[in-house]
């Protein structure tokens, strides 16, 4: 399953980034986001947009495409 | 002591507020990723020699435009001692930026900043452990409240030049890479690291590419080589991922000994207004609301009543006080009228304005300091990603409104050089402060009853033709490329007024500067052309070379229905900064402001007194902005084309107003 299949305030664990681009992938990884480390989905805006992710305290945002390219695995 | 010093760390680690403190000069915070937009020098305290103040970084490796400014530095200036904030409550992943100037060199004083808010949080940091783990000073510091600051005084005071750097081991393929690169940089002369700089390489710092691009071919081989055999090896990783997780299993084993965790994490306060403000449902709304409110209060609520004050003692007083003066001089005619409607009508009226613009330049503080900034950024991204744009694109935008020439400047956080672009072309429309006088002067006269709904619908007039623009753009020239969005959002922090304050005198001082200078020349200039003419000197206005260069332009305008040589002069001097369209006009209908807005009830109806601040909110960026968007675009055509779009847009939005609303039966 990936990010945006989770419900709102739900742990995981991530797997893998499967279809997520470079550039984000390289900025998620700067931000502590890669495989083997828990996250939160905090929240997922409405119509499509952003969701929210927390890891060790701190908030990112990536958009709903990248979310659904991140594969995690429920803790 | 001349020493200099660089001031590194990840953004949103209260690296400005650090600035602030130990500089005391008057540095403008920010709280979110980006507001660093360029390299700033201070001079520090005790006259300890100049801070260097660098954009945010999560790492070496450049991503955004800002962040290559850091890499840069750092390859150019090897030997100079770094001062390096982490937020405590972030250590792990504030480590790594320090274990890659560790790699560089010792020289590096290591600040940990926002204890408070790590022990809040129940993490607690052994300083001491810490210190000798790395081989490096390290101050606990509260950057805000200005506590432990006189130990980094002393600490940069002990940094030594000579120390060895920090080695890790990377395994033995990649150590034998770093080794083959450093032979063939062994050429390489200066103070500069060859470990660092083939560390860099290996891990795909573009910026480090560009500066060994003479020796490229080999060393890119080399860094293939090394790539292929770690793969071979350990399966499907990137050369770049490795480095990375070295780093990181020597960052946790660091981590694991200075760090003691008190009590379980619980809701933070920050989590608990990210739960309304951006609520489904509630997110843009409160935004939009937030943004009503900033109107009302500048241009309603506090900025008109305080605006007209500063009237009455301006006319009043000071004028009165200068004629009394000159009356008692005696001095000629032709000085006192350069004085009295020359310099005293033209600055004077734009300085009656500067109440507003204070308080607009103190909301975006507010917006800034307090963090909201990034929520906006995700609220808004669905949208933009509907123009073919990110939410990040906002803050520059947002910041466009106080003053397009930094709104240029931040764009350059923007990871997508794409996106980037389009942000900087669309930034003229943002309606800046400069605009705001004019606004102001119209709605006075004109709007008397809605003033803060004009002026919010010439904002939002903007903000159309701005994404209109950005839609043409994604998806003519742009449509391959697509947009990105990764965002951090700060915790929020409660504004500090001292630092509120700053960030507003900071920005308001250049409307004040430019008022003394710019548009003190430009109003005797301007004066001096009303006053001569081809008859001679101290001719009617309407036959000066003012009104002559104007009648040359009137006739275009006569479609949009302000086809006076008044108008069109104004528009003329409004390229020099849009402020001095309102001098112009001063100096023009030749009276203090009071007389002038029975004047301009005269030239203008409501309706065309509304086409032409609309004509005002489109038609050309400034001189400033055209200069910055020179430079940052490093394109002349695309800054050829923002002007031309927004006199064509300019054009035909006024001519739109115009003839409708005279089909609709509007004076």
């Amino acid at each position: 399953m990936n990010i945006a299949q989770l419900k709102e305030n739900e742990v995981a664990i991530v797997e893998c980034f499967s279809t997520v681009d470079q550039l984000i992938k390289d900025r998620l990884m700067q931000l502590g986001i890669y495989p083997n480390q828990e996250i939160c989905l905090l929240r997922k805006l409405p119509f499509g947009g952003p969701c929210i992710i927390g890891t060790c305290g701190q908030c990112i945002c990536i958009r709903l495409y990248d979310a659904k390219g991140i594969e995690v695995k429920k803790k | 002591m001349n020493a200099t010093f660089a001031l590194i760390g990840n953004p949103n680690t209260g690296k400005t507020s650090l600035f602030n403190a130990l500089t005391g000069s008057y540095q403008y915070v920010g709280n979110w990723s980006g507001v660093t937009v360029e390299k700033k020098v201070g001079t520090l305290h005790h006259n300890m020699g100049t801070l260097v103040d660098l954009p945010g970084i999560y790492t070496m490796n450049p991503i955004s435009a800002d962040e290559a400014v850091v890499s840069n530095y750092l390859l150019e200036e090897p030997t100079t001692p770094v001062l390096n904030i982490i937020d405590t409550s972030q250590l792990k992943r504030n480590l790594h930026v320090t274990i890659q100037l560790l790699e560089r060199n010792r020289n590096v004083l290591l600040c940990l900043n926002m204890i408070d808010v790590a022990n809040e949080r129940g993490i607690y940091v052994d300083n001491n452990r810490l210190s000798s783990l790395l081989n490096i000073d390290v101050t606990p510091i509260i950057a805000r409240k200005e506590q432990g600051i006189d130990n980094i005084f002393h600490g940069l005071n002990q940094l030594h030049k000579s120390t060895t750097p920090l080695v890790l081991y990377y395994g033995s393929i990649v150590e034998k890479g770093i080794t083959s690169i450093e032979k063939k940089l062994s050429d390489l002369n200066g103070d500069i690291n060859t470990r660092w700089l083939a560390i860099q390489y290996l891990q795909g710092n573009r910026q480090i590419e560009n500066k060994l691009s003479s020796s490229n071919c080999e060393i890119a081989k080399i860094r293939d080589d090394t790539e292929k055999q770690l793969q071979f090896k350990e399966g499907n990783i990137t050369l770049a991922y490795h480095i990375m997780n070295v780093r990181e299993t020597f960052i946790q084993s660091i981590v694991d000994q200075v760090i003691t965790i008190k009590k379980e994490p619980k809701v933070f306060m920050s989590e608990k207004i990210d739960q309304i403000v951006t609520n489904k449902f509630l997110g843009i709304p409160i935004f939009l609301f937030l943004m009503y409110m900033i109107f009302m209060v500048t241009f309603n609520w506090i900025g008109f009543p305080l605006s007209d004050l500063l009237d009455v003692f301006l006319t009043d007083m000071v004028a009165v006080w200068f004629e009394n003066v000159l009356a008692i001089l005696q001095v000629n005619p032709f000085i006192e009228s350069v004085i009295l409607e020359g310099i005293i009508g033209g600055v004077g009226g734009v300085l009656v304005f500067t109440p507003q613009i204070f308080i607009l330049f103190f909301c975006l503080s507010l917006l800034e300091d307090s963090g909201y900034m990034a929520r906006i950024t995700v609220v808004m991204d669905r949208f933009m990603q509907a123009m073919g744009l990110n939410g990040k694109a906002f803050i520059p935008l947002i910041i466009g409104f106080g003053c397009n020439v930094p709104g240029i400047m931040a764009a350059r956080s923007i990871e997508q050089e794409r996106d980037r672009l389009i942000t900087m072309v669309m930034l003229p429309f943002m309606s800046c402060s400069a605009r705001l006088p004019v606004y102001a002067l119209f709605i006075s006269v004109f709007f008397k009853e809605n003033q803060a709904l004009i002026a919010l619908s010439l904002y939002v007039l903007g903000i159309v033709i701005a994404l209109l623009l950005a839609k043409i753009l994604t998806s003519t020239t742009f449509k391959k490329e697509k947009s990105l969005f990764i965002m951090e959002l700060p915790p929020y922090r409660m504004p500090q007024w001292r630092t509120l304050w700053r960030a507003t005198w900071e920005k308001g001082k250049g409307f004040i500067r430019k008022a003394g200078t710019f548009i003190f020349g430009g109003s005797v200039i301007i004066w001096l052309l009303t006053y001569m003419g081809p008859g001679g000197i101290d001719v009617p206005m309407d036959e000066s070379y003012l009104a002559q260069i104007g009648a040359y332009i009137a006739p275009f305008l006569a479609p949009l229905g302000f086809g006076t040589w008044q108008a069109a002069s104004s528009l003329l001097t409004g390229f020099l900064a849009k402020e001095v369209v309102v001098s112009t006009m001063s100096i023009i209908y030749a009276a203090p402001e009071v007389q002038m807005q029975g004047l301009l009830a005269e030239y203008f109806s409501p309706l065309t007194a509304y086409g032409f601040m609309t004509f005002i909110l489109l038609y050309v960026p400034c001189l400033a902005t055209v200069a910055v968007m020179k430079q940052e675009t490093h394109s002349i055509k695309w800054t050829m084309f923002a002007i031309l779009y927004g006199l064509v847009m300019a054009y035909i939005v006024t001519f739109l107003i115009i003839q409708c609303g005279r089909i609709l039966g509007i004076a």
